[in-house]
């Protein structure tokens, strides 16, 4: 449901990439919130949620953003590969304001 | 230094926008699963809300807001539930013109202490259909039962997974916190339905709005009417949860020729008539001189409880009061709109001088809202239509339930009545889920074959006037 890499970002930092890749609904997200936010303290990197495959996400998905900025600042969360429809979701929400997504 | 209000305002309407963000991927299907799941939940408490309402307000009658309430879920949920509010609603070939429904946003919905439950049940269904998070503002006398009602809906939505927030309350009602949501920049709308001042404060928002006007129904007993019916069905929508509907009617009015068989009809029915002396004594009961306004202790109370407040001589089974009146205007406080069992009487010489009455009572506070006639003559009906300024012009009907619809005639099932320019609204319509959705037009290219065709340059010839034009212009069409 969801992976984890380290690569390198945009500024050739480290960073931690969660690469999600199903729908993206309450029963899903909450399966993964945890293993999510645990993933991003053990590593204490700039996060990158790539949402390449994921063509919804619900209010829980949104809630998973906001505990992971409140463990990295709203600075190094980034969203990427995002599809339009799950885009416009974010900057609906005003998520575009805090956090940079593609 | 920390504006506590604002703060909250920016709070809930965060929640909002995020709920608006999820709701708006949500399918047809989905949408109507949501929509379904919340009739049945509001429905199936029908019962229970309408006793919580009337304990809390201690307006009307249970039974009756029991009805109310069934109009709000079941009636209006048939309204609207195969109504197409997600992706392409229309798809006109010829035209080229491809019509998409799409949510309007944050909605902020003020509740009347009328109708507390119905209003909350009715308002949160049409912005569930058409994927809206709605946030109810309660009155602040029917806090318990408002938030309720909206508790029940929020939990049978989240059962169907509808976004988080979709469904928000104010579990305490300031005006300093009902004002800063109104003119939040995220709120796409104020649906406000109350008295006459928070309309106009939702109206002065800057956020768009849909509000009611106030009312002030007349209702015409024309010469033609089956007199026993009308008299009967006047009194069925006037004592309905004791007046508390703003379409109810405040004033009837006859030719000379019948009023003596009119008032015999209604005494039989239990109404009581007011002597010259009674009339003054009722007014000071039933009107706050000093505010201009209906006494707020005497609205939903019932003809026997408001007899005795006003040391009235009626009998103890009384169901309506009538107060024969010969003006309308201020100096006679009961041509107003009064949402009690308390009926105005007028007696007038000729059919043009009941339709002259009717219009001096439209005009004295509710126009654009509901008038109604009885009447079996059908020229004598667009007569009075053509001259009255209302949204509702109702024959042969209560007008309590029959300006919501769906109970004696086919208007959309509403508990907010359009008003029109009269009422300073938008819309005369009964506002229902069409009008939440913003409608976008994909617009394919069809182009004017006339113009094409036309030697454009006539145009800047100035002795060509717009016949000379229009003749070339459509020559050969």
């Amino acid at each position: 449901m969801v992976k984890f890499n380290v690569e390198e970002n945009i500024a050739d930092e480290k960073a931690l990439v969660c690469t999600f890749q199903e729908r993206m609904d309450t029963v899903n997200s909450q399966k993964i919130s945890d293993e999510v936010v645990k993933k991003v303290q053990e590593t204490k990197l700039p996060v990158i949620f790539n949402l390449e495959d994921v063509d919804y996400v619900a209010s829980a998905f949104l809630g998973l953003c906001l505990r992971v900025v409140k463990e990295v600042g709203t600075k190094n969360l980034s969203i990427t590969n995002a599809q339009p429809n799950v885009k416009k979701v974010f900057m609906m929400a005003g998520f575009n304001r805090e956090i940079n997504i593609q | 230094m920390v504006d506590i209000k604002t703060d909250t305002a920016d709070m809930i309407m965060q929640k909002a926008k995020s709920a608006a963000a999820i709701f708006s991927q949500l399918s047809q299907e989905h949408t109507d699963r949501i929509t379904k799941a919340v009739y049945e939940a509001a429905f199936n408490k029908r019962v229970r809300l309408a006793k919580l309402a009337h304990e809390e307000t201690g307006k009307g009658k249970w039974e009756d807001k029991v009805i109310k309430n069934v109009v709000a879920t079941q009636f209006v949920y048939e309204d609207i539930k195969n109504l197409k509010s997600v992706g392409i609603v229309s798809d006109d070939k010829e035209r080229g013109i491809t019509e998409i429904a799409q949510p309007i946003g944050p909605i902020f919905a003020l509740i009347p202490v009328t109708n507390p439950t119905s209003t909350v049940m009715f308002k949160i269904l049409i912005a569930m259909k058409t994927r809206n998070p709605i946030i109810i503002g309660p009155h602040p006398s029917a806090l318990k039962c408002s938030t309720e009602a909206a508790r029940i809906s929020y939990e049978a939505a989240l059962k169907e997974d509808a976004p988080d927030d979709c469904i928000q309350w104010l579990s305490q009602v300031s005006m300093d916190e009902t004002h800063a949501l109104m003119a939040h920049k995220d709120l796409a709308l104020v649906l406000a339905t109350g008295g006459a001042g928070l309309v106009h404060a939702a109206y002065s928002s800057g956020t768009p709005a849909i509000g009611v006007g106030p009312g002030n129904v007349p209702v015409f007993i024309e010469n033609s009417a089956d007199i026993p019916f009308a008299v009967e069905q006047i009194i069925i929508s006037k004592t309905f949860d004791n007046g508390t509907v703003c379409a109810s009617e405040q004033a009837v009015i006859v030719e000379r020729s019948i009023a003596d068989k009119v008032l015999d009809h209604f005494r039989q029915q239990k109404a009581y008539i007011l002597s010259g002396d009674e009339v003054k004594k009722l007014e000071k009961t039933a009107f706050n001189s000093e505010k201009g306004l209906m006494n707020a202790e005497i609205v939903g109370k019932s003809a026997r409880v408001i007899a005795d407040m006003a040391a009235l001589g009626a009998p103890d089974d009384v169901k309506l009061l009538i107060a024969p009146l010969k003006h309308v205007g201020k100096e006679s406080p009961l041509s107003s709109e009064i949402l009690a069992p308390i009926l105005a009487f007028y007696v007038v010489g000729n059919f043009d001088e009941a339709v002259k009455r009717c219009i001096d009572l439209n005009f004295y506070g509710g126009t654009g809202h509901t008038v109604s006639i009885f009447s079996n003559d059908e020229e004598k009906i667009k007569e009075f239509a053509f001259i009255m300024n209302a949204g509702r012009i109702l024959v042969n009907t209560p007008s309590s339930q029959g300006a919501v619809g769906g109970i004696y005639n086919k208007l959309e099932p509403s508990f907010t009545l359009g008003c029109g320019s009269g009422g300073k609204n938008i819309t005369t319509d009964n506002i229902t889920a069409k009008h939440l959705l913003n409608i976008q037009r994909i617009a394919r290219r069809r182009p004017n074959i006339r113009l094409e065709h036309f030697d454009q340059s006539l145009y800047f010839d100035e002795s060509l006037d717009a016949e000379a034009i229009e003749e070339k212009f459509n020559r050969d069409y």
